[in-house]
């Protein structure tokens, strides 16, 4: 299948259910919100080496927000309700109350919960206060800008991490620009964020090594500089393969940002240096879901 | 299917107990069935069909028509559904509610949402003494919910009040906030003397200066309340009478107290209204 020129491999992403949350984060102007958002996001791109996922998933208007001022709502995504646990809490205490002006509150209610200033309430050292709203539970931290209002819990709801597709282009500059358009186009899809460095990964990894300690390395099928030593899928004229990788709510969000995503890329075509886009699996023993390329495209 | 209404036929001499006419005890009756509850008139007890005529079948909207200041514990332990009172309520409308809505269209008596779990009530016009408050022998006054007066409060509101939000668009009298455990109380007009006496922990929010503040509180000064912009966003959201609230900025004078008890309630005095 061709779209543009650019072949579409029959093939699928294999992805694994997750737990994830969303977190909303406010403060006086959107520069501070983001300066918070990126701190908690930050060393958050794969569960791999660093406990979640987590990246920006938009921007709020203060309308959107529970207090009324500019907000960035993110998402965090691990393995299990416990990760999460551990990880939410660690990274709101760091990176959002102790960023100036900030408030932390839950992007989702359900019925499983998490903490998120039910622990953090103990810096306020007995001066904290409980507030409650319409059924929701706040706390007021006293802190040295004023006060640092977080909201007691924030939900947990199953999630998928991991829909993602390979793009295969003449040169690194070829694949990169057509990369970032279409994490410009991801964006725009609610309930999905793309955890790596911009959203692009550059080092895509197989499981395991022939090093015992190492859990994953390289995809070397997919390296250009190793192709004449290795059992390469690349052909000749490939000279660098980037990753896309999607964690997201449900699988209509992943194959909704999969198909914005792969239609960016393919809108370049082998003129502008994009020649094939694939997606990594396990052979589909490992993933609950498959999202085949064919049918999200089509 | 129409609200169940009951038209009150007489003038009460004596107060008159509504309380077993709520949704929750008249959802699995009929009409015939509901004439017949006895009801405690002064010393007496009278049945329904005698004090009201009965229109309507449905439960979960119960409606008083021609009501006066004689009807006591109005949707008393109440956890559904909707009261409309037409006219004015006597004392202890939402005592020990659980949950659903009341609405009074004139004035009520005291006690009003006496140590209320959950659910909202509205006062149309003035209460009395004792709103959202505890009786002696109640562990604490209101611990959830919210109540809304649009007239004057008397004294002691929120007396005890553990949680739950209260908001008076008038006066409050004396003793505003007394013994609070927790909680929040809003009065938009003057507030009598001694607000926040021997409060523990809570908020008392005043929309005007009052004339005074007890020496056993102390001032944190001028500053910009951060959780006053999140509790004024989330009221003027929660229903349309409040969307006032979207015209109170988070610039407060804060004073902390009552250092006789606790000393961690606090209450904040509005700097400003926002404009624009």
């Amino acid at each position: 299948m061709k779209i543009n020129g650019v072949t579409i491999d029959d093939t699928f992403a294999e992805a694994f259910p997750m737990k994830a949350t969303r977190i909303i984060i406010t403060a006086m102007t959107l520069k501070w919100a983001y300066r918070a958002a990126n701190s908690l996001t930050g060393f958050a791109s794969s569960v791999i080496g660093c406990g979640c996922e987590s990246a920006i998933e938009r921007e709020l208007n203060p309308s959107e927000t529970p207090d009324g001022r500019p907000g960035i709502a993110v998402m965090v995504f691990a393995m299990s309700t416990k990760e999460l646990e551990k990880q939410v809490p660690k990274r709101v205490g760091q990176s959002v109350m102790t960023a100036a002006t900030t408030a932390c509150y839950a992007g989702i209610h359900g019925d499983e919960e998490i903490p998120l200033g039910k622990n953090l309430r103990f810096f306020g050292d007995g001066y904290q206060i409980s507030k409650t709203i319409n059924g929701r539970r706040f706390w007021r931290i006293p802190v040295m800008h004023g006060e640092f209002v977080c909201e007691e819990t924030t939900g947990v709801t199953r999630a998928i991490g991991g829909g993602n597709f390979l793009v295969m282009g003449k040169t690194t500059r070829h694949a990169l620009a057509a990369c970032e358009k279409a994490i410009d186009e991801i964006k725009k899809v609610t309930g999905v964020i793309t955890a790596f460095p911009g959203g692009i990964v550059g080092a895509g990894s197989k499981i395991g090594s022939k090093y015992k300690f190492l859990v994953a390395s390289t995809n070397e099928a997919y390296c250009p500089t190793i192709k004449g030593q290795v059992n390469s899928d690349l052909s000749d004229e490939v000279g660098s393969v980037l990753e896309i990788v999607i964690d997201g709510l449900n699988e209509e969000v992943i194959r909704d940002a999969m198909r914005k995503g792969i239609n960016a890329v393919c809108s370049f075509g082998p003129r502008k240096g994009i020649y094939r886009v694939s997606a990594g699996n396990y052979g589909g023993n490992l993933g609950a879901y498959h999202f085949h390329l064919k049918n999200i495209v089509v | 299917m129409s609200p169940l209404t009951f038209k009150l036929n007489i003038i009460p001499e004596f107060t008159l107990d509504v309380s077993p006419l709520t949704p929750d005890k008249l959802l699995a009756k009929s009409q015939t069935q509901i004439k017949k509850i006895n009801l405690r008139y002064g010393k007496q007890k009278i049945s329904v069909d005698k004090l009201f005529s009965i229109s309507g079948d449905n439960p979960e909207n119960i409606k008083f028509l021609g009501s006066t200041e004689k009807l006591i514990c109005i949707g008393q332990n109440m956890s559904r559904g909707n009261i409309d009172v037409q006219g004015n309520a006597g004392n202890f409308i939402g005592q020990y509610m659980q949950g659903g809505n009341i609405n009074v269209q004139g004035n009520a008596g005291s006690w009003v949402g006496n140590s209320m779990t959950n659910g909202r009530i509205h006062i149309n016009g003035n209460v009395d003494d004792y709103l959202g408050a505890g009786l002696p022998g109640d562990p604490y006054g209101m611990s959830d919910g919210l109540i809304y007066v649009s007239g004057n409060a008397g004294d002691r509101v929120g007396d005890r009040m553990r949680r739950g939000i209260i908001i008076i668009c008038g006066m409050a009298g004396d003793y505003c906030g007394s013994r609070m455990i927790a909680g929040t109380i809003i009065v938009l007009d003057k507030a009598g003397k001694y607000s926040g006496f021997g409060m523990k922990r809570g908020t008392i929010i005043l929309a005007k200066k009052p004339r005074h503040i007890s020496a056993t509180f102390k001032s944190c000064g001028n500053l910009k309340v951060q959780f006053l912009r999140l509790l004024f966003k989330q009221l003027s959201e929660m229903e349309q009478r409040l969307t006032l609230f979207r015209e109170y900025g988070p610039e407060a004078h804060r004073f902390t107290g009552d250092l006789a008890s606790n000393g961690k309630g606090e209450i904040l005095i509005l700097q400003t209204i926002k404009t624009g």
